[in-house]
């Protein structure tokens, strides 16, 4: 899967966990920095883009999303790559 | 990554039938249908809960309508099918909606007492308990405190005062395991030991107020022991399922168990728990799951407060039999044995029976003529369901709409009681519009679906099985009777004195209990303070010297109308009063002088505990304005009333000269 693709599909699902439709995700982005990305929305992302894109995470993939300066772009990696 | 787990979220299936609803009028001219244009959009989320474009269209409409309308809508979309990440936006939405109105909901407070990270299924417990008007408040203690908090008197639980404690924990925090050499002796003094704690924390939810809702063990999915792990004494299969037996049997009728082993078994359990997310997260099972646990939850809660339906309405032609018996005749319907068609249709009607025999009233709602319908009933032998299990038969060729209100009418129930099957996605998209209240589950082409269709959506979800329930259909057809003596009868007094009325008056015991609580909870006409009391509330009152309780059960002729009647009253010896704080009564039993009999018993307690009078109290609500007059009407002055329209009654016990005049044999029990 492209990039961009990937990109889009897991801002679909950030509008939705978080609630608004207005949010703008940019790969460089550092996961948690846009308001309401807790560590519970976090949970709600990742289940989110697994089940969008039909894929699972394995725990190493869930365990670097959770390290600090995890990017939207590792998002991105873990998408695209599957 | 790990490849397969698309599977994993395939859970509810979709119907094939789902693309015929596009053609489903929506413009059907009717008021309801002309309110608002968010109607054509509800109903295919009804009838398609799974729609992917669901959140994204309820953000939108948050925009444009007004809380009201949109919570309306929500109401009726919520289902157990919802995908988690639909759900839970939902679930952030309708707080929304409650910020910026007040939806009119009836508020409950929970506290959520979990061992593992709750929020997410909490989050959709108070979701699916929207659904049913109840606006939940949701205390959740800090990751891992569940233990003290239960057990510390000065804790912000016990401060909390919920109504409900949902207590919940995995097979990880059993602490007690059998061991390899343990034999079976052993492994039954660590279950005992394992249900005294978990006793410990019911009494402790208990001494805040709350009913428990204690949800029972999931078994893993692997079994160490393999096949013999579920009957070998050193099995964790074997222990989890005899703990689950002993919870069950230990528990008092305060503490409903939530079987949520069975939904793991539903689901299969390499399914339910996605191991993945209990580390990551904490979360008790698969996400893709949360859904149909959170519902569960809901609807048990929901029926504690006496919300559940209580009559299904069928349709008949392709719904209960394969085939038009209009077109294709007696012998041209499929239903019976030697026919795969025929045989799936009769598994569903053994599944309605089912229903029936524990409580759920039956009726038929189907456009066609009355006596071919009713042939198929009374002459097919392939049919399983008779004329005597419906309670009420409407096959005529008005529109289904205005023969649901009949069939709600004449069983004396709300439209919110009734469930509508049918195979028509036609019929089911007008009345999801022209009858909002009424549910209808989306039914797939195959009859084979029929019961899953119906099972999952939990529409008749109870906590007890009462003995008025087993009778329901009796009691409905003796009143159908009864029905057809009082229009010959000359008189009223000449009808109840043919009545041969016999009432039984007593105490709330331990076998009224599950059907007082019940009646307690849901009633709502003949009632007039509609307080509602727990069966912890009525225990702890049973127990109280200054508490009355009482239950009227009523017999005629015709059959055992079962308890029809709940009065709790407090003496009050200061004011030298017996002060009502309950009275209710079933409908079913309006105009045959219970009221009467009933005042009377409660003037010869007060004379005997020494009191002066009995005392009582109307506080008014949309569904009671039948007893707005039922103290004055009993001879009670008001002695206060208050601006809403609440007012207070008294009755001097001397004063009244005569007992109520009625006829009714009363026997004390």
């Amino acid at each position: 899967m492209d990039r961009k693709t990937a990109l889009d599909g897991i801002s679909d699902v950030v509008r939705d966990v978080l609630g608004d439709d207005d949010i703008e995700i940019r790969e460089d982005m550092a996961a948690g920095s846009l308001e309401g990305w807790d560590s519970m929305a976090h949970i709600n992302i990742v289940i989110g883009v697994e089940k969008r894109f039909g894929v699972a995470f394995s725990t190493t993939d869930l365990a670097t999303l959770r390290t600090e300066g995890a990017t939207v772009g590792c998002i991105v990696d873990l998408v695209a790559r599957a | 990554l790990i490849a397969d787990a698309g599977s994993i979220f395939n859970i509810a299936g979709h119907c094939p039938g789902e693309s015929l609803l596009n053609d489903a009028p929506l413009n059907v001219a009717s008021p309801v249908a002309s309110l608002t244009s968010l109607i054509g959009n509800v109903e295919t989320f009804i009838a398609d809960p799974r729609n992917p474009d669901l959140l994204k269209w309820a953000r939108a409409a948050a925009k444009r309508e007004s809380p009201l309308v949109l919570a309306d809508a929500l109401r009726r979309i919520v289902s157990p099918e919802l995908d988690y990440t639909t759900a839970s936006g939902l679930a952030r939405l309708l707080a929304q909606l409650r910020a910026r109105a007040d939806l009119g909901e009836r508020k409950v407070k929970i506290a959520f007492l979990a061992s593992y990270t709750a929020k997410p299924l909490a989050a959709l417990v108070e979701l699916f308990l929207a659904g049913g008007n109840v606006a939940a408040e949701i205390y959740q203690p800090e990751y891992g405190t569940f233990r003290q908090e239960l057990i510390d008197p000065t804790s912000d639980f016990h401060a909390f005062r919920p109504e409900y404690a949902i207590i919940s924990a995995t097979w990880r925090d059993l602490g007690r395991r059998p061991g390899v050499g343990d034999d079976k002796a052993t492994v039954d003094t660590l279950i005992a030991a394992e249900v005294a704690e978990w006793q410990a924390y019911w009494g402790a939810a208990q001494s805040a107020g709350a009913q428990v809702i204690q949800d029972n063990f999931v078994s893993p999915p692997w079994r160490a022991l393999g096949n013999i792990d579920g009957s070998h004494p050193a099995g964790l299969t074997r222990y989890v399922t005899l703990l689950n037996q002993a919870l069950q049997d230990a528990a008092p009728a305060s503490v409903t168990i939530h079987d949520v082993d069975s939904l793991a078994a539903e689901a299969g359990r390499w399914k339910w728990s996605d191991e993945r997310f209990f580390h990551e997260a904490k979360l008790p099972c698969a996400p893709e799951m949360l859904p149909d646990y959170g519902h569960r939850l809901a609807q048990i809660v929901l029926a504690q407060s006496g919300v559940s339906r209580k009559c299904l309405a069928l349709d008949l032609d392709n719904t209960l039999w394969g085939g038009v018996i209009g077109e294709d005749g007696l012998n041209g319907i499929a239903i019976g044995q030697g026919d795969t068609q025929g045989e799936a249709f009769l598994a569903f009607q053994h599944y309605v029976l089912a229903l029936k025999r524990r409580g759920v009233i039956l009726a038929v709602c189907s456009k066609n003529t009355e006596a071919i319908a009713r042939e198929a009933f009374e002459r097919h032998p392939g049919m399983a369901i008779r004329m005597d299990d419906i309670a009420c038969f409407m096959a005529n060729w008005d529109d289904k709409a205005t023969n649901l209100g009949r069939i709600a009418e004449q069983l004396n129930i709300g439209l919110n009681s009734l469930v509508f099957v049918d195979d028509n996605p036609v019929e089911r998209s007008i009345i999801r519009q022209l009858r909002p209240e009424v549910a209808v589950p989306e039914m797939p082409e195959n009859p084979a679906g029929y019961i899953e269709a119906l099972d999952r959506k939990r529409y008749f979800e109870t906590v007890a099985i009462s003995c008025e329930d087993l009778r329901r259909t009796a009691m409905y057809h003796a009143e159908a009777a009864r029905k057809a003596v009082v229009s010959s009868a000359d008189d009223l007094e000449g009808f109840l004195r043919s009545l041969e009325l016999v009432a039984t008056v007593g105490p709330v015991d331990a076998s009224s209990l599950e059907r007082t609580v019940q009646l307690i909870n849901r009633s709502n006409q003949f009632n007039v303070t509609t307080r509602r009391h727990s069966s912890a509330d009525l225990l702890a009152m049973i127990g109280d010297d200054n508490w009355i309780t009482l239950t009227i059960s009523l017999k005629d002729r015709f059959g055992d109308n079962g308890l029809i009647s709940v009065i709790l009253a407090r003496i009050e010896r200061d004011a030298g009063a017996l002060a009502i704080d309950t009275w209710l009564m079933s409908c079913r039993v309006l105009k045959r002088g219970v009221e009467d009999a009933a005042l009377n018993h409660l003037a010869m307690l007060a004379r005997k505990h020494g009191l002066a009078a009995v005392t009582g109290e109307y506080i008014p609500t949309a569904k009671n304005v039948l007893v707005k007059d039922l103290f004055a009407t009993l001879g009670f002055s008001e002695v206060a009333k208050a601006v809403d329209g609440a007012s207070r009654w008294s009755l001097t016990v001397d004063d009244m000269l005569q007992p109520r005049k009625h006829m009714i044999e009363m026997v004390e029990k």
